[in-house]
């Protein structure tokens, strides 16, 4: 996929695959959408990305910050009309923050168990000896 | 209704074609993710209306046609008109049954910017 290789935002879509998926978990079973149709459909979701980007970076501007944040996006919803998206757009951006935080407190498992990395392998030395041990009783057996 | 999906969108897509556009500078870690969800929220209504309209007309394939109805129907969508005009108008509804929704009523007058 020559992903790197797009000019200009014609070249820009959103993967047909991920759209195609998306359409089948929707519709009732006795539907289809055409392959038109579809094509159709990616259409419309790329100008609502484009109309609600622009909206939102209007908003971001108006309050003279460079960086669009999902703040501004809530707020370009109200805007365009699309309210009932309000609700849960704000549990994800929760989402997100709870697992940024997540993310900063998770130590690694080699810091958390609390031995050096010589340590460890005299550990796991110990443990392969144990094992093998084990296994000679085990053959023995009739 | 309310529908949820598995699928998810690449969020990094997402924030190429925001920023395909010039005027568009930098956006929040968090953006890209936000609007990926309302993207997903607007594909299930725009899917579910087509689906309505598809129905209206005793069609099991939902066509262009359909999409572009929905389109003209909901006025949310009014920013989709363009997009959608060059697809062969929804055809009229001849089917003998009850009430149609919204064919005589939904139709707005153009309005112009």
């Amino acid at each position: 996929m020559s992903d790197r290789e797009f000019s200009g935002s014609d070249e820009l879509s959103l993967p047909k695959a991920t759209v195609q998926k998306i359409i089948s978990e929707i519709i009732p079973s006795d539907l289809t959408f055409s392959r038109e149709t579809r094509d159709a459909l990616i259409e419309c979701c790329i100008e609502f990305i484009m109309i609600l980007s622009t909206e939102s970076n209007d908003i971001a501007e108006k309050e003279n910050k460079k960086t669009i944040a999902s703040e501004h996006v809530v707020q370009a919803l109200e805007v365009l009309g699309f309210t009932e998206y309000i609700d849960p757009i704000k549990e994800v951006v929760h989402e997100h923050k709870e697992s940024q935080k997540g993310r900063e407190r998770k130590v690694g498992k080699l810091e958390s168990s609390g031995m050096t990395e010589e340590e460890l392998l005299k550990k796991q030395e110990e443990l392969f000896g144990l094992a093998r041990s084990k296994l000679h009783q085990g053959s023995g057996v009739a | 209704m309310k529908k949820e999906v598995k699928t998810r969108f690449p969020v990094a897509r997402i924030k190429k074609l925001m920023q395909s556009d010039d005027d568009i500078g930098k956006v929040a870690q968090a953006t890209p993710i936000v609007v990926a969800k309302a993207l997903e929220l607007f594909m299930i209504s725009l899917i579910e209306e087509s689906c309505n309209q598809a129905r209206n007309t005793n069609s099991k394939r939902v066509a262009p046609a359909h999409l572009k109805q929905a389109v003209m129907n909901t006025d949310q969508f009014d920013f989709l008109q363009e997009v959608v005009d060059k697809y062969p108008n929804p055809i009229a509804n001849d089917s003998e049954d009850t009430e149609t929704t919204g064919r005589r009523k939904g139709r707005k007058p153009k309005v112009e910017e």
